[in-house]
């Protein structure tokens, strides 16, 4: 039976005391340590009036500091509400006043906010079920265990990282918990230390940035790098080749998730077959069908209980116990399920999920603009990325950097466009909406 | 050399503020790897991950030190 994170620590706390539960740059804290201060922090909530049920808002800080309150909160019983650690001030009151609002089943026990499936953003509800299940799923499919580092890399708000303490420390394993992977050193002296394997989670972006940059030094920890999951953004095939050729023992699966659904599908593409787009059979928790119009289907343990304050978009999106999001797929005749692209104007820039209407908002609040259409371009290294085609108003002088920094007051910084170009006009249809089919070609 | 890689940087990143003195901790990978493609185009060197450090990163003085000593290699 897989028992619940904080359950797991706390079995771990006496078990094994004294292993390293969590490393962090030069902290790092033993399992003991770590049950120790959760229940300390249990107690410091409940003093600051945190009751069960009722959520807590928080910026995910990168650090060990932010696992011990996530294991707090849900030890009390409360629902954790991990936000973007550099999410403006305005975001975080919003979300606050939103869920505090609201009233939350008692098996509630995280609330994540994404843009997911839906574009706009939402808060989406998981259960302990939903937490406990995916952890199973990874375990099971992946093959966590005691001897494994497993380094996150992304930020901890995001289910990708996020979803990765679980399986991690409910394997008696050690988390290696690192701020991005733009110190790149940083990341690869990890594999310094007395570990017999290691484990991590890059998007495509970061491995082929990896691949660029010190492809040499990846070759050289080809035994020790048990496994690589991707996932959250497509990998191309050339890529999936390439790590293979590095990494020739290891396993490496490109994982099919979201917030909605949790844990749902993996490949493991180091079968010499590099099938892009191709995610593999439902874990073990997971059941995946598709429909005749081709849209995957997902249902299973892992996936939410709704969104916060949305009943309109949980119906649209969730219908008896099945979520229909907005990926394509189709399932070929071994089994295996293959995504064909996405429904939609979401915008998929490093695996977060980015409604361009967002960042065109954001735009319009600036005063050189008149009018500005936000669109996905390729970067040859790090592939989408956004543009922003800007409308001048009359008269004004296009500054780029001023407009990247009023956008970047107003949003988190992944939103934030790469590229701008100034444009005569934005392509609309004849009810006044921005025709998004022509900006997709 | 300071103001064109000022420049070529602040057009490839707007969103940044290269007159920061702890530049590392304004920028994210996607910011390192293009401020690494931008340069070893413009000075036609050879930019890798064991040049990536807190401290070459710093700010745009320090940047420019890394290519002067880069360029100063390969007289």
């Amino acid at each position: 039976m897989i028992l619940t994170l904080e359950q797991s620590i706390k079995h771990f706390a006496s078990a094994t005391p004294d292993k390293i539960a969590v490393v962090c740059g030069s902290d790092s804290i033993t399992y003991a340590q770590l049950w120790d201060s959760i229940v300390q922090r249990s107690a410091e909530l409940v003093e600051q009036g945190i009751k069960p049920s009722r959520p807590y808002v928080y910026r995910a800080t990168q650090n060990i500091d932010f696992v011990v309150t996530y294991c707090a909160v849900h030890n009390i019983g409360a629902i954790a509400v991990p936000l973007e650690a550099q999410a403006p001030e305005e975001s975080l009151q919003t979300i606050r006043a939103e869920v505090d609002g609201c009233s939350f089943a008692s098996d509630i026990v995280d609330i994540l906010y994404t843009t997911g499936t839906t574009g706009k953003s939402k808060g989406v509800m998981l259960s302990e079920r939903a937490l406990v299940a995916c952890t199973e799923n990874f375990i099971v499919d992946l093959g966590f265990d005691s001897d494994l580092m497993f380094i996150v890399s992304g930020p901890l708000n995001h289910i990708a990282s996020l979803f990765k303490i679980l399986p991690t420390l409910s394997c008696g394993g050690t988390l290696c918990i690192l701020n991005g992977l733009k110190d790149i050193n940083a990341f690869f002296e990890v594999f310094e230390l007395p570990y017999k394997k290691f484990a991590t989670f890059l998007v495509p972006a970061s491995i082929s940035l990896i691949m660029q940059l010190s492809y040499d030094k990846l070759c050289s920890l080809a035994d020790k790098i048990d496994f690589i999951e991707t996932g959250a953004a497509p990998i191309t095939r050339h890529d999936m080749e390439r790590l293979s050729k590095a990494l020739p023992h290891s396993r490496l699966y490109n994982t099919f998730g979201g917030t909605e659904i949790g844990a749902v599908c993996t490949y493991n593409f180091n079968d010499g077959r590099y099938m892009e787009g191709c995610i593999g059979c439902p874990m073990k928790n997971s059941n995946v069908e598709v429909t005749a119009e081709g849209n995957i289907v997902v249902s299973g343990l892992t996936i939410m209980n709704g969104y916060v304050a949305d009943e309109e978009s949980t119906n649209r999106v969730l219908r008896s116990g099945k979520i229909y999001g907005s990926d394509l797929g189709y399932i070929d005749e071994e089994g295996m399920i293959h995504l064909k692209g996405r429904q939609g104007d979401v915008i998929n820039v490093g695996g977060f999920k980015i409604d361009p209407s967002e960042v065109e908002s954001a735009a319009s609040s600036c005063e050189m603009v008149s009018d500005s259409v936000c669109v996905a371009a390729e970067h040859p290294i790090i592939g989408t990325v956004l543009k922003l085609l800007v409308v001048l108003t009359q008269g004004a002088e296009f500054d780029k950097r001023a407009l990247a920094q009023h956008i970047k007051s107003k949003v988190e910084p992944y939103k934030v466009p790469t590229y701008y170009e100034v444009v005569d006009s934005i392509k609309r249809t004849y009810n006044g909406k921005i025709d998004r089919k022509f900006y997709k070609k | 050399m300071r103001d064109r890689i000022y420049e070529l940087l602040s057009d490839a990143l707007p969103a940044v503020d290269f007159d920061s003195d702890f530049l590392f901790s304004e920028l994210d990978s996607l910011g390192i790897t293009i401020i690494l493609m931008v340069l070893s185009k413009e000075y036609d060197i050879e930019l890798g991950a064991k040049d990536v450090t807190p401290k070459n990163f710093k700010s745009i003085d320090s940047l420019v030190q890394m290519i002067e000593a880069k360029l100063n290699a390969k007289l």
